[in-house]
C-alpha cells in the first residue's frame, strides 16, 4: 500500500486534485482512495487530503500519518508536515522553484516545480486562487513514478471534459516535464 | 449470471446518487445539509440534466422535505429523499409518520454526531435516535456497499408485504466525501433488479378514497403496531433473499445480507461493529491473526430488523463478543452492545460480552486502536 498526504491551500483545488489522483491509479489498475479531511477549512486555509493506492482492495478508512509520499502544494505549508514521518525513500513533491531551504541537506528525494508559475502563464486563476492541482499531479507522477502520465492525463480529461481539460492537461504535461526530481 | 459492470472512481454520496438516479423515483424533496448535500445536488443535477425524469420538490427545511415525500409516497409512486443529523432531527414527527404510516420511502443518512458541540464528523447517534421509528436501517462500510445496499433497500422497502421505509446509513466523510472505486451496472440492469413500483399498498385512488392518519382507538392502534412488528419480522427473509439476488446478478455480496462475519467460524475474540469500523476491523483480525491470535470479526449490516437468530447462531460457537459501538445510550452503554447482550441473555448463550464506545464525533479509530482493544481484552 502506498499512502500519500498533500496539502494545500483552500480555493488552490487540491481537494479535487486528489480525487483525480485517485482516479488516475484506477486506471493504473490500483485500488485508490482519496479522503479530504474537511472541519473549518475555508478559502486561504491549510488543507490536507490524504490518498492511498494498493494492489489489494483498501479496507483502511482512517487518515494517513506515516506517509510514503508529501505533496506540497504552497511551499509556506511546508512545515505543516512533519517529514520525519514521511518514508526516507519517499519523494517530497513541492510547489518551488528551487529546492526549499529546509530541505536542504535533509538527504531527502525531493521532486520541485515551478507549479505556480505555469499554472499563471496558462491562465489557471479562479477568483484569485492559482489553480495548481493539475500542475502539481504532473509532478507528482513524474517524481514518484506510480502512475503513467496517460492514466493522468485519462483521469483529468474524464474530470474536466472536452472544454475545460486542454488546459489543465497542459499544466500537468508541462509540469510533468519540467519537475526536477533531486536528493536534497 | 453476473452482468457487466464499470469501476468507476467515486464519493460515497455519488454512489448513493447513482443508486437512486438507476432506481428512477418519481419524487425527490431534500434539504440541503453537511455532509449529505452532494447527494441532493447530484440528484437535482441529474433532473436538471434529463437523465432522471422525477419530481423535484424544493423545500425550505426538512421537516418539510419528508413531508412532501410522505404525500408523494401516500399517492403510490417512488420517493427518495436523503438527510444527516440535525436535518434528521429536524425531521423527527414524519420520521415516525412515515415508519408508522408504512410508507416505503428511501433516505440514505450520512450519518453525523449531534449537537453540542458543533461538529460535522461521524458517529452514528442521529441514525440510532431513530432506531424505534420502524425503519430499516442497514450500515455500511465501504462506497461500494452505499451504492448496493440503496438499490436493494427499494426492491426492499417497495415489496407488498413489507412496505417499511428504508434508512441506508453511511459515515459522513469517512464514506460520504471519500473518493474510492464502485463497479456501477448499466442503468437498464440496475432498474430490471429493483423493478417498477407498480403494485403500492397504500395509492391515490379516486374512484375508492380512502381516508388516513385518522383517530384510531386502542385496540386498532395496537394491532397496527402489532403488525409493524410482525413486518419487520418478514423483513428479515427479504433482506436475505433480495440481497440473494443481488448477489447473483451483479456477483457482491454482505454475509447474509443481515450480517457479515469474517475470519474463522470460531475464535477466543470476536469483534462486534456497525459500518467502516467493520471494514477496518476486518484489517485489524488479518494482522492479529498473522501474529497468532485467533480472532475474528461479524459485522452487523441490518440494525433493524435487528438479526436475533443469526447472532445467536454465531456466538454460540464463540466465547467473548467484544462490541464496538459509535453512539452512546447515555445512563446505559453502547447501542449495539445493550441489544447483543440482552439477545444471548434471552436465548441462554453464556458467550461473554463486553464492548467500547469509540469514534464519537469523528473520532478516528484506526485498525491499530482495534487491535489494542482485542489485546486488551484477549488477557482479559
Amino acid at each position: 500500500m502506498i499512502e500519500v498526504i498533500q496539502i494545500s491551500r483552500g480555493g488552490s483545488g487540491g481537494i479535487t486534485g486528489a480525487k483525480i489522483l485517485a482516479e488516475s491509479a484506477m486506471y493504473e489498475g490500483l485500488d485508490a482512495q482519496a479522503i479530504p479531511k474537511y472541519g473549518s477549512e475555508r478559502r486561504g486555509a491549510a488543507v490536507e487530503a490524504y490518498i492511498r493506492f494498493s494492489n489489494a482492495p483498501i479496507r483502511i478508512h482512517s487518515p494517513v500519518y506515516e506517509p510514503n509520499h508529501a505533496m506540497i502544494l504552497d511551499i509556506s505549508l511546508l512545515d505543516r508536515i512533519d517529514i520525519s514521518k514521511v518514508d526516507k525513500d519517499g519523494v517530497i513533491v513541492v510547489n518551488s522553484k528551487e529546492v526549499p531551504e529546509e530541505l536542504k541537506g535533509t538527504g531527502r528525494k525531493v521532486a520541485y516545480v515551478d507549479a505556480t508559475g505555469i499554472s499563471l502563464e496558462l491562465g489557471l486563476v479562479l477568483s484569485g486562487f492559482t489553480l495548481v492541482n493539475m500542475t502539481m499531479l504532473g509532478a507528482f507522477v513524474k517524481g514518484t513514478e506510480l502512475i503513467s502520465f496517460e492514466n493522468l492525463e485519462k483521469a483529468i480529461r474524464n474530470y474536466w471534459g472536452e472544454k475545460r481539460a486542454p488546459k489543465n492537461v497542459e499544466a500537468a504535461k508541462r509540469a510533468y516535464e519540467e519537475t526536477k526530481v533531486v536528493r536534497a | 449470471m453476473v452482468v457487466k459492470q464499470e469501476t468507476k472512481s467515486m464519493t460515497g454520496n455519488d454512489a448513493a446518487s447513482y443508486a437512486a438516479l438507476f432506481a428512477k423515483p418519481d419524487v425527490i424533496a431534500a434539504y440541503p445539509i453537511t455532509p449529505q448535500t452532494t447527494i441532493v445536488e447530484n440528484l437535482s443535477r441529474f433532473v436538471d440534466e434529463g437523465k432522471l425524469e422525477a419530481e423535484f420538490v424544493i423545500v425550505e427545511s426538512e421537516h418539510s422535505a419528508l413531508a412532501a415525500c410522505m404525500g408523494a409516497a401516500w399517492s403510490g409512486v417512488r420517493t427518495f429523499t436523503a438527510t444527516s443529523s440535525q436535518g434528521l432531527l429536524y425531521m423527527a414527527e414524519n420520521v415516525f409518520w412515515t415508519g408508522y404510516g408504512r410508507l416505503p420511502i428511501i433516505m440514505p443518512v450520512v450519518n453525523r454526531c449531534l449537537a453540542p458541540g458543533w461538529n460535522i464528523w461521524p458517529d452514528f447517534q442521529d441514525s440510532m435516535a431513530f432506531r424505534d421509528a420502524g425503519w430499516i436501517q442497514m450500515y455500511t462500510k465501504n462506497n461500494q456497499e452505499v451504492f448496493d445496499t440503496t438499490l436493494q433497500a427499494f426492491k426492499i422497502s417497495e415489496s407488498k408485504d413489507i412496505a417499511l421505509p428504508s434508512m441506508p446509513c453511511l459515515d459522513g466523510f469517512v464514506i460520504s466525501h471519500t473518493t474510492g472505486q464502485v463497479d456501477l451496472p448499466d442503468p437498464e440492469d440496475a432498474f430490471e433488479f429493483v423493478g417498477p413500483y407498480d403494485d403500492p399498498v397504500i395509492a391515490l385512488d379516486v374512484e375508492n378514497p380512502w381516508a388516513y392518519g385518522s383517530m384510531t382507538g386502542p385496540d386498532q392502534y395496537s394491532k397496527h403496531r402489532r403488525d409493524l412488528m410482525v413486518a419487520m419480522e418478514r423483513a428479515k427473509k427479504k433482506i436475505i433473499d433480495v440481497h440473494k439476488e443481488f448477489e447473483e446478478r451483479f456477483g457482491r455480496s454482505y454475509g447474509n445480507g443481515l450480517i457479515e462475519p469474517y475470519g474463522d467460524d470460531e475464535a477466543d475474540l470476536t469483534l462486534v461493529t456497525l459500518g467502516t469500523i467493520g471494514d477496518e476491523a476486518h484489517e485489524a483480525i488479518d494482522r492479529l491473526k498473522a501474529e497468532g491470535h485467533n480472532v475474528n470479526a461479524l459485522r452487523v449490516r441490518t440494525f433493524r430488523p435487528f438479526p436475533v437468530e443469526n447472532i445467536v447462531e454465531f456466538a454460540k460457537k464463540n466465547h467473548k463478543l467484544v462490541v464496538i459501538d459509535r453512539a452512546a445510550s447515555f445512563g446505559h452503554d453502547g447501542p449495539l452492545r445493550i441489544e447483543v447482550e440482552a439477545v444471548l441473555k434471552r436465548h441462554n448463550v453464556d458467550t461473554s460480552v463486553s464492548g467500547k464506545i469509540m469514534g464519537l464525533g469523528g473520532e478516528d479509530v484506526p485498525y491499530s486502536a482495534i487491535i489494542d482493544l482485542a489485546k486488551k481484552e484477549l488477557k482479559e
